[in-house]
């Protein structure tokens, strides 16, 4: 795939989340849904103010745990009743209740993990680019003390001009244009 | 600068009215209603249970302990968190506080549903019945094992040690609730700028008080229902407890949390994040409870020593393995997967729910721990008009005690307004913005 040329988006910055979340809330309003808020911590508000859809994550941690679960169970059952006998002062070869412990063990770290690692994938990291970081204010201060709303040229209602007159009129405190 | 600004753009005032809405006297009403309705189911099961097999007022009495160790919960299980909560601060303590502040002093009642106890003690506990161990095991009443272990343990297990332990250990009750709820009334009669006073002076109540409660809590439990078996013994027995009780007051509080939700002042101060935060406080602990109930399983599952396991067998077979299997259903798996949903625990309709079942659940498990512990229930799950006792008394005595706590929850403001969380309460429900 050859590189993407052109305009990748402009991005506002505001001082305050609040600011952020006010803007983002009225742009998504008035229509807009290639956007995205990047926030130096997460802010939930700002999320629900674009709408973010629900991710798989959740869905992901929980397949991951109940495979994890089954399949400590599995592997207990099958060393103490199949491939290994013993017999420990005459109890059950399938004891249950002495499998519940690693089962469970195995559930909560499949579950973290699948979290974790579901997590990476689906949101795409890591990544090796992304255009913003062409931006200076961005790269300034995105992980500190900078909240910024991203209008994305792939947008619809996307034009330069406009759509920076648009961005202006939210308050920000300085609009730029973001290459690829 | 900008923060004064903000909050005083965006945050909602105090609202007007800080005492509690006018419907918690509807609630009391009609708990008394359901009270006095299922003593007259109790009354009648119990003659017609008597009549039956003999056991009606037994099974009463034994479902009055039920009625004592979930009403107990509430009002000393509520005094804890209300410690803990003085101890960790956080924004959905001070949103509990007075509803906890309400349990806590209903002592009183559970004082006087303890007293019935004490009356009948002999019908209750072998180790009161039979002070003579040897000949009543000659007279083919309780068995060796029995006899032994009421001899062995007679210095502990006795009317008199019985009597006075929990008569100290209700005077340390008294005494912590007495001094919570005093000075949490006196504590809004003053300034803002007592507000470190008051922190620590609360916080160095409260953190010898948990310690305290902890011990107590053990010695209860142990007296009024363990010791009805005489032969078995469990360290844990006492912390088994004090988690039920963090289960139990915590869902009782949303469920109070969520009702008052629907006036002020607790529509402006239940926010969202407070709600969610206490569904997973609430989590915490049925997590915790099935670690430490199935701990113990394991552990003297494992060891399958005469001595222990006799205690879970006579809770397992004979029809007992159904209960058993309801208990953890009801116990863990629902409220776990249930309250696993973030949108479950943002929801008020459905949290309720959940908590109001995980109430049932606590009952069910009550159940569990004391009616085998009887000769004609051990091993034996069957069903007679006296073990649907435990389906009335309990209900009763509960109704009774929330009709005394909507009284008590009357007597003052439900907000503590001098507290420098208010103003983070109030703040709108999106903090950011």
């Amino acid at each position: 795939m050859p590189p993407r040329e052109g305009t990748y988006g402009l991005l506002a910055e505001f001082k305050t989340p609040g600011d952020l979340v006010r803007a983002a809330r009225q742009a998504h309003q008035d229509g807009w849904r290639r956007l995205d808020c990047y926030t130096p911590y997460p802010i939930e508000e700002a999320a629900e103010a674009i709408d973010v859809p629900r991710n798989k994550v959740p869905l992901v941690t929980l397949i991951g745990g109940l495979l994890g679960g089954a399949a400590m169970f599995a592997l207990e059952t099958w060393i103490s009743v199949i491939a290994f006998p013993i017999d420990v002062a005459g109890r059950p070869t399938y004891s249950w209740p002495a499998f519940l412990v690693p089962a469970y063990e195995w559930t909560i770290l499949w579950a973290g993990l699948s979290a974790a690692f579901g997590m990476l994938a689906l949101n795409g990291l890591p990544a090796l680019y992304h255009p913003l970081f062409n931006a200076p204010s961005f790269r300034s201060g995105a992980t500190t003390d900078k909240f910024f709303l991203c209008l994305e040229a792939l947008d619809p209602k996307f034009d330069l001009a406009e759509s920076r007159a648009y961005l202006e009129g939210l308050q920000p405190l300085s609009v730029e244009e973001v290459e690829y | 600068m900008a923060e004064e600004f903000h909050r005083a753009t965006f945050n909602k005032p105090l609202p007007a009215e800080l005492g509690a809405p006018a419907f918690v006297d509807g609630w009391r009403n009609r708990a008394l209603l359901v009270g006095v309705i299922f003593v007259a189911a109790a009354v009648i099961l119990g003659f017609l249970g008597q009549a039956q097999d003999g056991l009606g007022w037994d099974h009463f009495l034994r479902a009055w302990v039920l009625g004592l160790m979930l009403t107990f919960g509430f009002a000393v299980g509520g005094q804890a968190l209300l410690m803990v909560q003085y101890c960790s601060g956080g924004k959905w303590g001070l949103l509990l506080r007075r509803p906890l502040e309400a349990m806590t002093s209903t002592l009183p009642l559970v004082f006087l549903y303890w007293i019935v106890l004490v009356l009948f003690m002999k019908r209750l506990f072998i180790w009161a019945r039979y002070p003579d161990a040897a000949s009543a095991f000659k007279s083919g009443f309780i068995t060796q094992m029995q006899a032994h272990c009421i001899n062995f343990k007679k210095p502990m297990l006795n009317p008199f040690a019985f009597t006075w332990v929990s008569l100290l250990c209700f005077a340390i009750w008294g005494l912590y609730a007495w001094r919570l709820t005093v000075l949490g009334a006196r504590r809004d009669t003053q300034g803002p700028e007592t507000t470190p006073y008051w922190i620590k002076k609360l916080e160095n109540i409260s953190g010898p008080g948990i310690v305290v409660y902890s011990v107590t809590i053990t010695a209860a439990s142990i007296y009024w229902v363990m010791s009805m078996d005489v032969t078995w013994f469990s360290t844990v027995y006492g912390l088994l407890y004090l988690v039920e009780q963090g289960f139990q007051v915590l869902a009782f509080a949303i469920i109070v949390a969520v009702a008052l939700s629907k006036a002020e002042p607790y529509h402006t101060l239940l926010r969202q994040t407070e709600q969610h935060d206490l569904g997973k406080l609430t989590f915490a602990f049925v997590m915790l409870n099935i670690y430490l109930n199935f701990g113990q399983f394991l552990i003297i599952w494992s060891g399958n020593l005469p001595n222990e396991i006799n205690w879970y067998l006579d809770r397992i077979r004979g029809g007992w393995g159904i209960i058993i299997t309801l208990d953890f259903i009801f116990h863990w798996l629902v409220p776990f997967t249930l309250l696993l949903s973030r949108d479950l625990k943002r929801n008020k309709k459905r949290l309720t729910r959940v908590c109001q079942f995980m109430i049932f659940a606590v009952a069910v498990n009550l159940f569990w721990l004391i009616e085998p512990n009887f000769k004609d229930a051990a091993r034996n799950l069957h069903f007679s008009w006296g073990i649907l006792e435990y389906a009335a008394v309990p209900v009763a005595m509960t109704a009774f005690w929330v009709a005394y706590f909507c009284m008590r929850l009357k007597t003052r403001p439900l907000v503590q307004v001098n507290d420098p969380h208010l103003a983070e309460i109030l703040e709108p429900e999106h903090a950011h913005a």
